[in-house]
């Protein structure tokens, strides 16, 4: 095979970093690959790996490739606030799937378009690109998800006074996701911090693009995060909602329950 | 027939308990090495512990809600005599089969 020409979208190589993990030997299952999106302060290693998923992807027949948000994980966390923003996230995304050469959605051919699952931040990403990229995208997982988007309300000023001097935090949603972010070592919390701020340059608003594709968003009954989740499976046309007995926005992501919800409703 | 049991293991950064999730084996299963064995969370995250034996599930320490500490049992396995000399060991994580970076060359466009 030859040498490609890769198009750069934004005309900025964003480097994530980005892992495929190829379908178990022995096992059959449709072509298109699943891409995961990691949720806030998280990873790939951390959300999916860790977490259990690239076994059971992989040992469902499925190729997996994951990527880490800019900031986070192996890939690198520039300064500019612009390489964190969801709308240059999903252009990088688009740029990975035309790089791997995926081509458009056709009837019939499991080789074409991808499926995406993503988790919080993840969730957010998946939907927008969804709706955004009908042709590519055949059906979309959303864990933890919510129609508000915390991070937008993050505040900002108070976590930055934390950082320099310890004064408390006010806001417990703010308390919460410093404490997580700060949790995971080597994480670069000045680089999320970034990312939060992108972030409020454009908030989450489900209703501006709704993924027309199925969807099935999955959540835990204590996930204080996605008890708006009715709202979002509202909005899109064909959404099923999945509720995990007891789980919370950080135990949701290894439940058997959820995977098997998940490769079955991409199997569908 | 001799009995292998496994304690909770090392999960790295300081982390000294986890608390059970879900048990995705049950006493009596013959499992096979990296099944899926139980489902934990510290203060950090939450996990998926592969197995690290293969053979019968004779005991799982913890219900739900329960806090093991690293280095506690966590599951005792019955395997044939002659591979109970040989001391498991929690297994790495597989390699990724293929690691791709984004990246233009510029020299080409």
């Amino acid at each position: 095979m030859g040498r490609h020409r890769d198009q750069t979208v934004e005309g900025v190589d964003p480097h994530l970093n980005v892992r495929v993990h190829e379908a178990a030997p022995g096992t059959t299952g449709p072509h298109r690959p699943v891409i995961l999106l990691h949720g806030f302060a998280s990873s790939a290693k951390l959300n999916w790996e860790d977490a259990g998923w690239i076994t059971a992807l992989t040992q469902a027949g499925r190729r997996v490739v994951t990527v880490d948000l800019p900031g986070h994980g192996g890939s690198p966390a520039p300064e500019e606030m612009d390489a964190y923003s969801p709308s240059r996230i999903r252009a990088d995304l688009l740029q990975l799937i035309l790089n791997a050469h995926v081509r458009p959605l056709k009837d019939d051919d499991d080789s074409t378009g991808v499926d995406l699952i993503g988790y919080s931040l993840g969730a957010r990403l998946a939907w927008e690109f969804g709706a955004t990229q009908p042709e590519l995208v055949r059906r979309i997982v959303l864990g933890g998800p919510g129609a508000h988007d915390p991070l937008a309300d993050f505040d900002l000023p108070a976590a930055q006074r934390y950082l320099a001097d310890g004064s408390e935090i006010a806001d417990p949603s703010t308390a919460e996701l410093l404490r997580m972010a700060q949790l995971v070592p080597g994480n670069d919390v000045f680089a999320l911090l970034t990312m939060i701020e992108a972030i409020k340059t454009e908030p989450f608003i489900p209703s501006e693009a709704v993924p027309r594709m199925p969807v099935l968003l999955v959540a835990g009954e204590r996930d204080e995060l996605a008890q708006t989740a009715p709202e979002l499976a509202k909005l899109a046309p064909r959404a099923e909602l999945q509720w995990l007995p007891a789980r919370t926005h950080a135990n949701a992501v290894t439940s058997r329950a959820f995977k098997t919800a998940a490769i079955d409703f991409l199997a569908g | 027939m001799a009995e292998i049991s496994f304690p909770l293991p090392d999960l790295g950064e300081g982390l000294i308990e986890a608390t059970v999730l879900e048990w995705l084996v049950a006493e009596g299963e013959q499992v096979e090495r990296n099944h899926p064995l139980v489902e934990v969370e510290t203060t950090k995250s939450a996990v998926e512990l592969p197995s690290p034996q293969a053979g019968k599930v004779v005991r799982v320490y913890g219900e739900p809600g329960d806090i093991i500490k690293v280095g506690e049992p966590l599951i005792v396995f019955q395997v044939p005599d002659d591979t109970a000399g040989i001391v498991g060991t929690v297994p790495q994580e597989q390699a990724p089969k293929r690691r791709v970076r984004l990246t233009a060359n510029l020299d080409e466009d």
